[in-house]
């Protein structure tokens, strides 16, 4: 992943990222959150914006900041922090909505030979966990990293 | 370390900020997480999982 990222911040358990993402609409501090599940080992991963009046974190915001690539790049940037950490973990993503969700997958797939060769990557289709492949509208992922 | 030098690394450095510690006993995105959950409940893991 050689592309542009901004610099993670976390607390000492790799669970809790915070970023600030920087662009026309000015700097805006972002928070990464991996949580376990009801199962041991699965991960939840999602992120938004932090609101630093309220303090109350939203990720159904558009913020508009045209650095989606660089966001992006920064939160898979964690997820190889956090499974550098605890490389047994699965990592499940989906996104607040359906377009969001595209958006991942766009994401996945621009650096897909890069990131398959690092992780399992698995999409949920109709109930069914299938190998990721390009082009298919998933409505969520879940990755492991691989024993390499 | 330049941040040229940043960007090329997979794994990012990471630094540590204690005032994060206190997102750690909160669920941030309950809605994403009561996902993950009923997904784990419907389809269970990727086979793969079993190693």
């Amino acid at each position: 992943m050689k592309q542009p990222k901004y610099q993670l911040k976390a607390e000492q358990d790799l669970a809790i990222f915070e970023f600030i993402s920087e662009g026309p609409k000015g700097k805006i501090p972002k928070l990464i959150e991996f949580k376990e599940t009801n199962l041991n080992g699965f991960y939840n991963l999602a992120f938004g914006d932090k609101d630093e009046t309220t303090g109350k974190i939203d990720d159904k915001v558009v913020t508009n900041n045209d650095d989606t690539e660089k966001v992006l790049a920064t939160v898979v940037a964690a997820v190889y922090a956090f499974t550098d950490k605890y490389p047994d973990a699965w990592v499940y993503a989906t996104g607040s909505s359906a377009s969001r969700t595209r958006l991942y997958r766009m994401g996945i797939t621009k650096y897909l030979e890069q990131v398959q060769n690092d992780f399992h990557i698995f999409g949920e289709l109709d109930e069914n966990w299938i190998l990721f492949e390009k082009g298919i509208n998933y409505e969520g992922f879940v990755v492991q990293r691989k024993n390499n | 370390m330049t941040i040229e030098e940043l960007n090329k690394r997979k794994t990012p450095i990471v630094v540590i900020d204690k005032s994060l510690e206190k997102y750690k006993e909160k669920i941030l995105f309950p809605e994403k997480l009561a996902k993950a959950n009923e997904v784990l409940k419907k389809i269970g893991l990727p086979k793969l999982a079993k190693r």
